[in-house]
C-alpha cells in the first residue's frame, strides 16, 4: 500500500525526465574536464602535432619522454621539484606535527602568546620585496631550498593539525603521562602514531603545494640549474625555448604535451589511490564545528 | 565520604593555589614543549617576522646600494599613479567575479551531484572533476596556451575554424576583450570541482526526513531542490565567499601565468605590478614596491580582519 503510494508520488513528480536531464548535465560536466587532458595525453605520444582530438595516437611514439629524461636541461628541474618536494614535504609535517601539537597544551604557560605569534602572520605579512631582500640575505636567491624553506612552515597547515589532535582522547594523554612519560614520548610513541591519516592528508597538501609552485622559483630563481620543473615547462611553452630533441620525429607539441604529462603524473598517478586523503585534507578542519 | 571529598576538593584548590604561584615552575615542567615548539619558532620568525622589518624601506628610496629616506614619498607617486589604481581596480574585479562564478558554479554542481542517485556515477562525477585541482596554475596555463593557440595546431581555433564558426584565427590570450572572459572559463575549470567538496559535506548533513515530509506533501522534484537544497547551502556560500574575500588582494599566479603585455590594460593586478616594477625594470626601486606591497598588506589585513568578525557572526567562530 505504501509503496503504491510512494511509486505514484515518484511518477507524479516526473523522476524520468529529471534524470535523464541528470545524466547527460554529469556527462557533459566529466567530458568538459576530461577532453583537455584526454588530448594532452593523447598528444605527448603523438610524433605529429595536431590540432585535432584524437582517442588515440596517430604515429604512436616515446620520443617526447625520451627527450625530456635524456636533455638535461629538462631532467635536472624535474629532479630539483622531485627532491624539494620530498623533503619540503618531511620539513613541513615536522613542523606542523611539532607546533599543533605544542598549541594543544591548554595549561603551557605562555601557549595563547604562541597562538598570537602565529596567528598575526596569516593577516599580515611584509610582502613580496622585504620576503625577497631577506631571503637575498639569507643566500637563498637563485637556490632550489627556497621553496623548502618557504613552504616549510604552513601556519594553516598547523591550525590543521592541531585541531585534529583536539580529537585524541585526552585520557590516553593522561594515561601516558601518569606511566611517567615525557612530553615527546608522548607526541612520538601515542600521538603520532594515531595520526596517520591526518598525516597523509597534511603530507598531501604540502607536497602538492612545493611541486606546484611556480612563482616562487619565477620571483627567486634564474639559475637554470636550480628551477623546478613547473618552471621549466612554463619558459618552454610560453617563452618558446624548447631545447632540441636528440631523437627524430618529435615535432614540437609532442614535446610540449609530454612536458605537461611530467608536470602532472606524480598526482595524477597516486590520485585514484589516495583520493581520500586529497579530500580529508579540507574537512580535517571542518571537525570541530 | 563527605569528609573524603573535602580533602580531595581542598587538595585540588592547594594544587592550584600552588601552580598560580610558582609560574617558574610550571614553566619548567612544560620545557619539553618549548623546545618543541622551538624549531617553529625560529622558521616563524625568519619567514615572516624578519620580513615585516623590511617594510621601513617603504619611506625609503631603495635604488641599487643608495638607501635614503623620503618620508611618505613613495605612496604620494602611488596614489598618483595610474598604473597603480589600474592594477587596484582590475585586482578587485578580477578576484570578485572569479569567485562569485566559481562559487556559483559549485552550488550548481554539487546540487546536480546530490540529487544523483546511481552512487556509482556519483563518485566517478567528483573523482573527476577533483582532478584538475591538483594542476598547478603553470600546467593549466600552458595547456590552455596550446589549445588557444592561433597556430596550425591550435586546437580551438582550427576546430573553430573547420565548423566554419571563424574564418581566421583568434589570438584569444592577446585580445583584450577576450582576456578576461577566457581567464574566468579557466579558473572555473580548474577550481568548480574542487568547490564542491565543501558544499557536498554540508548537503550530505540534511535531514533525510525534511525530504520524506515535501514528498508526502507532494512535492516535485525540483521543488524540493529549490525549497529544501538550496536553501540548506545558503549558510555554507555565506562563510566560502567570507573566506575567500578576505584574500581577494593576494592573486598573483593565476593572473601572472595567463597574462602578457598586451592585455596589461585588462588584467594587470597589484602583485604583478609589484613583480614588474621590480624584476622586470632595469635600476628597481625597492622602497616604491615596498610601498606598494605595504599598502596591499594593509588593506589585506583590514579586510581580513573584517571577514573574520562577519565570519564570527555568521557560523560562531572566526576564520582562524
Amino acid at each position: 500500500m505504501a509503496e503504491a503510494k510512494e511509486k505514484k508520488l515518484q511518477k507524479k513528480s516526473g523522476v524520468h525526465m529529471f534524470d535523464v536531464v541528470l545524466y547527460i548535465v554529469f556527462i557533459i560536466i566529466c567530458l568538459i574536464v576530461i577532453i583537455p587532458m584526454w588530448k594532452v595525453v593523447v598528444d605527448s605520444f603523438n610524433a605529429l602535432g595536431v590540432y585535432q582530438f584524437r582517442f588515440w595516437p596517430e604515429n604512436p611514439t616515446f620520443n617526447g619522454y625520451l627527450t625530456i629524461f635524456n636533455t638535461h636541461k629538462l631532467y635536472r628541474p624535474f629532479m630539483n621539484s622531485v627532491i624539494t618536494t620530498i623533503i619540503g614535504t618531511f620539513i613541513g609535517l615536522a613542523l606542523a606535527t611539532l607546533g599543533g601539537y605544542v598549541l594543544n597544551q591548554y595549561d603551557m604557560p605562555g601557549r595563547n602568546i604562541f597562538s598570537m605569534f602565529l596567528m598575526i602572520t596569516m593577516v599580515f605579512t611584509g610582502g613580496m620585496i622585504p620576503e625577497y631582500l631577506v631571503m637575498k640575505q639569507l643566500g637563498l636567491v637563485n637556490s632550489m631550498w627556497i621553496l623548502v624553506v618557504k613552504h616549510g612552515i604552513n601556519v594553516y597547515n598547523l591550525v590543521l593539525m592541531k585541531n585534529f589532535f583536539e580529537g585524541i582522547p585526552a585520557s590516553l594523554i593522561e594515561a601516558a603521562k601518569i606511566d611517567g612519560c615525557s612530553p615527546m614520548g608522548i607526541f612520538f610513541k601515542i600521538v603520532l602514531p594515531l595520526s596517520k591519516a591526518a598525516l597523509a592528508s597534511i603530507g598531501l597538501m604540502f607536497a602538492v603545494t612545493i611541486w606546484n609552485d611556480y612563482s616562487t622559483v619565477q620571483i627567486y630563481i634564474q639559475d637554470p640549474d636550480q628551477v623546478n620543473f613547473q618552471y621549466m615547462l612554463r619558459v618552454m611553452i610560453m617563452d618558446g625555448d624548447t631545447p632540441t630533441s636528440p631523437y627524430k620525429n618529435v615535432s614540437q607539441e609532442t614535446l610540449y604535451y609530454a612536458a605537461i604529462v611530467c608536470a602532472i603524473l606524480p598526482f595524477m598517478a597516486a590520485y585514484p589511490f589516495l583520493q581520500k586523503y586529497f579530500v580529508k585534507g579540507v574537512n580535517v578542519g571542518a571537525v570541530k564545528e | 565520604m563527605s569528609r573524603k571529598q573535602d580533602k580531595l576538593a581542598q587538595q585540588v584548590l592547594g594544587d592550584r593555589k600552588l601552580n598560580k604561584k610558582s609560574l617558574g615552575a610550571r614553566m619548567w615542567n612544560c620545557r619539553g614543549y618549548y623546545l618543541m615548539f622551538l624549531p617553529v619558532f625560529i622558521f616563524v620568525l625568519i619567514i615572516y617576522y624578519w620580513p615585516m622589518l623590511g617594510i621601513r624601506y617603504a619611506f625609503f628610496s631603495y635604488k641599487l646600494r643608495d638607501i635614503h629616506w623620503v618620508g611618505f614619498e613613495n605612496f604620494k607617486t602611488l596614489f598618483s599613479t595610474s598604473e597603480f589604481w589600474r592594477a587596484f581596480v582590475n585586482t578587485l574585479q578580477l578576484s570578485i567575479t572569479k569567485l562569485l562564478l566559481n562559487t556559483f558554479a559549485a552550488v550548481l554542481v554539487s546540487v546536480f551531484i546530490n540529487e544523483m542517485a546511481n552512487l556509482l556515477m556519483k563518485k566517478t562525477v567528483q573523482t573527476v572533476i577533483y582532478l584538475p585541482h591538483f594542476m598547478s596554475y603553470a600546467v593549466v596555463a600552458a595547456i590552455f596556451t596550446l589549445f588557444l593557440s592561433p597556430s596550425s595546431t591550435g586546437f580551438v581555433n582550427e576546430t573553430l575554424k573547420s565548423w566554419g564558426l571563424i574564418d581566421r584565427s583568434i589570438d584569444f590570450l592577446h585580445n583584450k576583450g577576450m582576456w578576461r572572459p577566457i581567464f574566468y572559463l579557466i579558473n572555473m575549470w580548474k577550481e568548480t570541482g574542487w568547490g564542491t567538496v565543501i558544499f557536498l559535506a554540508t548537503l550530505s548533513g540534511i535531514n533525510p526526513e525534511l525530504y520524506e515530509a515535501a514528498d508526502i506533501d507532494g512535492a516535485t522534484r525540483l521543488q524540493k531542490v529549490r525549497y529544501i537544497t538550496f536553501p540548506a547551502l545558503g549558510n555554507t556560500i555565506i562563510v566560502v565567499l567570507i573566506l575567500n574575500l578576505a584574500k581577494v588582494l593576494n592573486m598573483f599566479e593565476p593572473v601572472f601565468v595567463l597574462y602578457n603585455s598586451r592585455v596589461y590594460e585588462v588584467s594587470d593586478v597589484i602583485s604583478t605590478y609589484i613583480y614588474r616594477k621590480t624584476f622586470l625594470t632595469a635600476i628597481p626601486d625597492y622602497g616604491y614596491s615596498t610601498a606598494v606591497g605595504l599598502f596591499k598588506s594593509v588593506v589585506g589585513a583590514t579586510l581580513m580582519l573584517l571577514c573574520n568578525e562577519a565570519s564570527k557572526k555568521v557560523r560562531g567562530r572566526g576564520i582562524m
